[in-house]
């Protein structure tokens, strides 16, 4: 039997793929049913929210800092409670990054406020003397991609089944509807916020990265 | 057909790739450099606005080296082995030969792109698969054309028996393809925009949260065997035996360590499910399996090792065999630093710290790095025929390169397992003794060693280059094929 | 179903083909180390694939393109 199999590439190669491919199902299909389920009182994230997650994305802060606290007395004491499954049951793609660079900022929404993140976000060493993150200036003139998180919502929405416009959820609409939500949402960060530029560009019914980033990192809880 | 008395091995793809692996090499080290020493100096990473910061930077580096020159150095190795141990031309083929060209510009192409649209932002952020989904769908092309080259050439070949090396192309080739499919399933949002003028690049993932998770860890986990591991054992069990005249020590044992191999590497991805919800007994498994993984990857290594039996003399005439007889000792470190790591204790203090980068480059600078670069200055005489430019440099790019991976791996033990401590220390009164950036700032002299470990290992890189290069342009010319070692002027 | 049945299943089922895998791995050990002793085949020449690559080089074991594929 295996002579035979020695000789011919073909059902070898058969032979290979089912080894290398069996193991993986097995490992991963069990946890996938029970892993997608919501934890109780999370939302999916709001259009302004996800326009600042895909700032996160953009420039990569999950290079260096994790989105996930493990149940560890040293983790809980540092960042709160520690994450659980049903928490992420929204974030197409998952943030949880490798490395902790930085700190975890899973549940930093709990403990930073948008006046800090300003300061921070522009010249971390000014406010963490000795902090190695890089500088975000050009996140105040940029302009956050508020389009491509409506259509990331409504993907969601369409596509995955994530409960927007439902009871108690946020909600979604038209183009025309979310955008002016999102708007609003600025508003209300844009607020709490001291640069002029970035306060002009909301009022003229803009919205910079660094308003919409803030929205994000406010809602990590 | 048997009769060609003229016919040669065709190296002409050969030779594309063995200039995209030194191209893609510089770029993806110079980076990794670069990003090393913003991490020592931060200024360094708001020289060039948000084009040149950390989180831009990484993705960069990461695809650069595994994407750009790893591959190209498999693929380039794969049409001179797969020729060779197959005994046939690609000249045979005009068919297989237009496929084969075009895999490499399309290959090509896909890094160049890769390059430009990690720079301006364009991530899906799952590691080791940022690219975008236009760039994925070009990936999947080039990916089948190198499956029909490699089949196309297998069902040719004149040779009945398969040598092993070609084995491991072939579960490369095999693997990779399930792994990249199932990681990037990904729905482009611009089909459901709704009328919104959104970005025609994003797309998000088809899994959500820990699911998503689960799938990128199984790729991520698989990725380092399928492309790190399996190609480049492929590469020593031709490149050893054929630069030293030796035969390899036991056939037999390079079979059973090949399947074992591919039985054990996929289960230890077990370890990746320490804190999930499977029941204790699998969880174990998982461990132990990452435990037994060690056999395999030690029968081919000390397989390689014996090998040289009675032959060690050569280990001090020439350089190329010393550079893969260290690489095979890099993968030997490599591969029981791993299942330490999936201990459970020993895993609690080591994730999330500069211990696992460290790991990491035991490995690639090591093993793949270095194998790599010798099999590229053994095939040079073959592919050029010329002489290899400067034995001395190579003696010297040696050297340095070794300090430089020394440097690397002991400032991050050192760094990752001083980090991973102070998170838990606790003081008397039972509070935390240290504030985050304080395990910030005691890293900064080790991220200094780390950047200046890398610079050496660049350095010897450039030397390789240039070594090659000369080579090619003004190496004295050979009238004949060398046999087994290769010729190089002093 | 609910889920500790299933994962229940999932578990029996991994012990079950690894302890297969397991089998065949071994019996492919083993019918290696017979064949060679038996000197059915000899599993050691193949090393010559490498040291004589040249394309006009003699194969090892000739294919006859004309049977199998
Ligand atoms: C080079 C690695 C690096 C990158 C990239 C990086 N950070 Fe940081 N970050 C750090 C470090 C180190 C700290 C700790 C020192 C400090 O507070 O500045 C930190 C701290 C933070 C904090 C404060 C958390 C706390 O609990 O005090 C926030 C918020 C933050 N970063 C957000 C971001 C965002 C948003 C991005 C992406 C735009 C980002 N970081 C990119 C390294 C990085």
């Amino acid at each position: 039997m295996f002579h035979w199999l020695e000789q011919r590439p073909f059902f070898f190669a058969v032979m290979l793929f089912l080894t290398v491919a069996f193991a993986g199902f097995i490992e991963i299909i069990p946890d996938f049913a029970k892993a997608s389920q919501p934890t109780v009182g999370t939302k999916p994230h709001t259009v302004l929210e996800l326009a600042g997650r895909q700032v996160y994305i953009k420039d990569s802060c999950n290079a260096c800092h994790s989105q996930l606290i493990r149940p560890f007395k040293s983790e809980t004491d540092r960042y709160g409670m520690y994450s659980l499954s049903g928490e992420y049951a929204y974030d197409r793609p998952f943030l949880w990054g490798s490395k902790r660079t930085g700190p975890d900022l899973h549940r930093v929404g709990n403990y930073r406020t948008t006046e800090w993140h300003e300061n921070h976000m522009m010249s971390p060493s000014d406010v963490v003397p000795g902090s190695i993150m890089p500088k975000y200036p050009h996140m105040f003139k940029n302009t956050a991609d508020v389009a491509t998180a409506y259509a990331n919502a409504n993907t969601q929405k369409q596509v995955f089944g994530v409960p927007y416009d439902k009871e108690g959820m946020p909600k979604l609409g038209s183009w025309e509807d979310a955008k002016a939500q999102a708007l609003e949402d600025a508003k209300k960060v844009a607020a709490d916020m001291k640069n002029q530029s970035v306060k002009d560009a909301v009022a003229n019914g803009q919205v910079p990265e660094i308003v919409a980033l803030i929205a994000y990192l406010n809602s990590l809880k | 057909m048997q009769s060609n008395a003229q016919l040669e091995y065709d190296y002409s793809v050969v030779k594309l790739f063995t200039f995209a692996t030194i191209l893609f090499g510089i770029i993806g080290m110079l980076v990794g450099v670069i990003i090393a020493f913003q991490l020592a100096f931060p200024e360094l990473s708001n020289l060039a606005g948000e084009y040149g910061t950390f989180g831009r930077l990484r993705p960069l580096h990461t695809n650069g080296v595994a994407f750009g020159f790893t591959l190209s150095g498999i693929f380039a190795t794969w049409y001179y082995v797969g020729q060779r141990t197959l005994k046939m031309s690609l000249k045979e083929s005009k068919f297989l030969m237009t496929v084969a060209k075009l895999h490499f510009w399309l290959y090509f192409i896909t890094i160049l792109l890769a390059v430009v649209t990690l720079i301006m932002g364009y991530t899906t952020s799952k590691e080791y698969a940022e690219l975008e989904w236009p760039l994925d769908l070009l990936i999947v092309v080039w990916w089948v054309l190198w499956g029909v080259a490699m089949f196309g050439m297998i069902g040719m070949r004149r040779e009945r028996a398969i040598y092993v090396s070609v084995w491991y192309y072939m579960s490369s080739f095999l693997a990779v393809a399930m792994l990249f499919l199932f990681n990037n399933m990904e729905v482009p949002t611009m089909f459901w925009a709704n009328g919104a003028p959104s970005s025609a690049m994003h797309s998000i993932s088809m899994y959500a949260g820990t699911n998503d998770a689960l799938v990128q860890w199984w790729y991520g986990h698989n990725a380092v065997a399928f492309v790190f591991t399996t190609p480049i054992i492929g590469m020593i069990y031709y490149f050893l035996p054929k630069e030293s005249g030796q035969n390899v020590f036991s056939y037999k044992l390079s079979v059973l360590a090949f399947w074992g191999l591919m039985f054990v590497y996929l289960w230890a991805g077990g370890h990746h499910l320490i804190y999930s919800t499977v029941p204790d007994w699998m969880q174990t498994m998982g461990s132990a399996m990452s435990i037994v993984l060690i056999l395999p990857s030690w029968g081919s290594a000390i397989n390689m090792l014996l090998t040289m039996k009675g032959e060690w003399g050569q280990l001090q005439t020439s350089p190329l065999i010393k550079f893969m007889i260290m690489a095979s000792t890099f993968y030997m470190l490599s591969t029981i630093e791993g299942p330490i790591q999936a201990i459970k204790s020993v895993n609690a203090i080591a994730h999330f710290t500069d211990w696992i980068p460290g790991h990491v480059h035991d490995g690639t600078l090591g093993w793949v790095g270095f194998m790599i670069m010798a099999s590229l200055f053994h095939m040079a005489p073959r592919i050029f025929k010329k002489e290899i430019y400067s034995k001395s440099l190579m003696e010297t790019q040696f050297w340095i390169q070794t300090v430089g991976i020394v440097l690397y791996f002991t400032s991050m033990w050192i760094a990752g397992i001083t980090q991973g401590m102070m998170w838990r220390a606790y003081d008397e009164y039972g509070s935390l003794l240290y504030s985050f950036i304080d395990t910030v700032t005691v890293l900064h002299p080790y991220y200094t060693l780390r950047g200046i470990g890398g610079l050496f290992y660049l350095t010897g890189f450039l030397i390789f280059a240039y070594n090659m290069f000369k080579t090619a342009t003004s190496g004295r010319v050979l009238d004949k094929e060398p046999a087994n070692a290769s010729p190089m002027a002093s | 179903m609910d889920q500790e049945t299933l994962m229940t299943i999932a578990g029996y089922g991994k012990f079950f083909i690894l302890l297969f895998v397991f089998i065949i791995f071994y019996g492919y050990a083993f019918s290696i180390y017979k064949r060679q002793k038996t000197g059915e085949k000899d599993f050691e020449k193949y090393s010559d694939l490498v040291l004589n690559d040249s394309i006009d080089a003699t194969p090892l074991e000739k294919r006859d393109n004309s049977k199998e594929k």
